[in-house]
């Protein structure tokens, strides 16, 4: 059968893929834990840096509305470029930290700018 | 855990598109037929095939309207308990909850006009919020009779949200997973255009005599290059219409408190009152205020014609009325609102420019709805949805292509099941569409609750198709291709025929008469894609037919069979 271009051979090649040695301990759960950080992690950190910016917006003086719809249009984006760099990097540990680290993060400054903002 | 990053890519478009792929066909194709929401819409309830009116008076029409309208019970029997509060007395029957909102919406491609009332829980558990519940209806604004309540507006009340919410309501599961599909889609087209690097060619690159793998290959990346700007605009829009509201609504959750303030901030700026007086008031002619704005928006050189209509508390002191601009000719659904005191009829408030934020969403939200009149553009959204169809679909193809020898040689059934979904996804979408439109037809125009009968038969037809593509798919396991693609296509051509017949036969409107004799686009347009549509898949049965009967050709060659595994 004739070959196709040279971008396919990473598609079907599963047992390649096992060979390859991995920073992540347990190779098989890797692709679901990938799966699972994109999807829901993604959506966490999505909606934490829509709340960041909201509120970082409002409190450099934007109008709530304009700060939510502005946040909302980078939050669906970062959304999007969240999915793909949870299966480009290298490590899932990695990934599932900045994910988790991040959401916590930009949801206390998000809180905290809010309380800033009302008091 | 990958080699590198492109293939990190690659496995991201195949294992993502594939799984998501199958809503984003929903989504695309029947965002496509939404753009004709409203013509679908006559075709299926011919009693409305009479030209598109301008928001009709209000004191003589709408009024008395407005007044027939009570609170929907399915809605009463749901909302009642959560929304009334059982310590200040006993629920008030459904009949005697006070109206306290009205509102008709119409475009510039509405002969009916779509109206609906919010009825007051006089005694709500939370005072803050709306505590509606609603009652709608569709009438003749020539004459503000009705129009039948259980029959279904098939364009605007079932192809249009079955594109975004799948039509699947509990608890928002069928949004949520579109949801999903359009972020999904975002990445698909950039790591697409990662996994090729050569953009530029795959736009003059189709080899139909290629072999099958590699034709389709070219349609895939044709398909996704060519309308490239227009599936990222459409994934990214349509996510951006819902996301405030339900997939990152922070407005309601961390940062309701913010919110909060500015809704009162807001409501002091704008003067229009949140919450009703208690003080009993008339309502002024709203005519006079129709006309009034309509002056208004002449005077900014806007003129036009009224697209929504508001009342906000009724028969209160505090009551106003919102009076919108129809969007039809321009991109940005932009409102012009102009807001009047109900009691008095003074202009309490004309909304202010818009600020630059709000100018591109709705710039951008005013593309993806299309509320403009500009017929050549909304048949380029077709084909860019057709487009997107098609490149989905080649690219289920291109997945079963590229591994039903390998499957047939492991005993795998892989190749199978996707190729079955395929079929049912592709195919069988049309055969349940059109068998809907077919029922839309034959159904008795009497029987009662018309509209549940068609979501059942669409529902039903299009799981048929998947059964069918599942039976007959015992042959893709062996690396042969399904017979379901082609037999589905006979259905289809068969299917749009017949609706195009049983329109004529019903109701007297064959294509002479809606395109020459009494020209009526809206069903002549529906009549010609159905017969165009016949035509193609006649065209794609017969080709697949010719195929299956070369392959058995080859295969009865035993030499033959080698170069085909």
């Amino acid at each position: 059968m004739k070959r196709l271009s040279v971008y396919e051979n990473g598609i079907n090649s599963r047992e390649n893929k096992m060979d390859r040695t991995s920073v992540f301990p347990l190779k098989s759960l890797d692709i679901p834990l990938r799966v699972l950080a994109a999807v829901i992690g993604g959506w966490a950190a999505s909606w934490s840096f829509v709340a960041f910016a909201t509120a970082g917006l409002a409190a450099l003086g934007s109008e709530f509305h304009d700060a939510e719809t502005a946040s909302l249009m980078l939050g669906v984006l970062l959304f999007g470029g969240i999915v793909m760099w949870a299966f480009a990097a290298p490590s899932t540990l990695r990934v599932w930290a900045v994910l988790l680290g991040g959401s916590l993060l930009f949801n206390l400054i998000a809180l905290e700018l809010q309380r800033m903002i009302l008091s | 855990m990958f080699a590198n990053f492109r293939q990190s890519m690659a496995w991201l478009h195949t294992w993502f598109g594939l799984a998501l792929g199958y809503v984003l066909m929903v989504c695309f194709f029947f965002g496509a037929l939404s753009v004709f929401d409203r013509e679908f819409d006559r075709w299926a309830l011919p009693e409305t095939r009479f030209e598109p009116q301008p928001m009709p008076s209000f004191d003589k029409v709408l009024a008395p309207a407005f007044a027939r309208l009570t609170p929907d019970e399915a809605d009463y029997a749901l909302n009642m308990p959560a929304l009334h509060d059982p310590a200040r007395g006993a629920p008030t029957p459904r009949l005697e909850l006070p109206p306290d909102e009205y509102w008709a919406y119409t475009t510039h491609r509405d002969p009916v006009l779509a109206i609906g009332a919010g009825f007051r829980v006089p005694n709500p558990k939370d005072e803050s919020l709306e505590n509606h519940i609603h009652g709608n209806a569709t009438i003749d604004p020539r004459s503000g009779e009705a129009v039948r309540a259980d029959q279904l507006k098939i364009g605007s009340q079932w192809f249009f949200p079955l594109h975004y919410s799948l039509n699947w309501q509990w608890k928002n599961l069928g949004t949520f997973i579109v949801g999903l599909a359009g972020i999904i889609m975002l990445v698909a087209l950039v790591s697409g255009v990662i996994m090729h690097r050569k953009i530029f060619r795959e736009f003059f690159t189709f080899r139909p005599q290629k072999q099958t793998q590699r034709s389709l290959l070219d349609l895939h990346n044709l398909s996704g290059v060519v309308a490239l700007p227009f599936h990222f605009f459409f994934a990214f829009t349509g996510v951006l219409i819902f996301a405030g509201y339900y997939y990152f609504p922070v407005s309601q959750f961390q940062l309701k408190p913010l919110h909060d303030r500015h809704e009162v901030v807001e409501a002091r700026e704008t003067g229009l009152p949140h919450q009703r007086a208690g003080v009993a008031a008339p309502l002024a002619s709203v005519d006079a205020m129709m006309a009034e704005a309509k002056r208004r928006w002449a005077a900014h050189d806007m003129a036009g014609e009224i697209g929504f209509l508001q009342i906000h508390h009724l028969g209160d002191a505090n009551g106003y009325v919102s009076i919108y601009r129809a969007g039809s000719d321009r991109v940005a659904l932009v409102g012009e609102a102009i807001h009047f005191k109900a009691s008095t009829g003074e202009v309490l408030r004309e909304e202010p420019p818009r600020t630059p934020v709000q100018g591109l969403n709705e710039f951008l939200t005013g593309l993806h709805l299309q509320h403009f009149e500009h017929w050549t553009l909304r048949w380029l959204y077709v084909l860019g949805g057709l487009a997107g169809c098609a490149c989905i679909a080649t690219g289920f193809l291109f997945f079963v292509e590229k591994r039903k020898a390998a499957h047939a040689r492991a005993g795998s059934q892989g190749a199978r099941v996707v190729d079955a979904l395929a079929v049912g996804c592709v195919t069988g979408m049309l055969v349940a569409t059109l068998g809907m439109l077919l029922a839309n037809r034959l159904l008795p125009e009497a029987l009662i609750g018309k509209g549940d009968w068609e979501q059942r038969i669409f529902w039903g037809v299009w799981l048929a198709s998947f059964a069918h593509a599942a039976l007959r798919g015992a042959v893709v396991s062996r690396g042969g291709s399904n017979p379901a693609w082609r037999e589905q296509c006979f259905a289809i051509a068969g299917l749009a025929v017949a609706a195009v017949l049983a329109n004529w036969i019903t109701t007297g409107d064959h294509l002479l008469r809606t395109l020459i004799l009494e020209p009526y686009m809206a069903v002549a347009g529906v009549d010609l894609s159905l017969l165009t549509s016949a035509v193609l898949a006649l065209v794609a049965a017969r080709v697949l037919a010719r195929r299956a009967q070369r392959q058995r050709l080859v295969t009865r060659d035993p030499a033959a069979e080698v170069v085909h595994a």
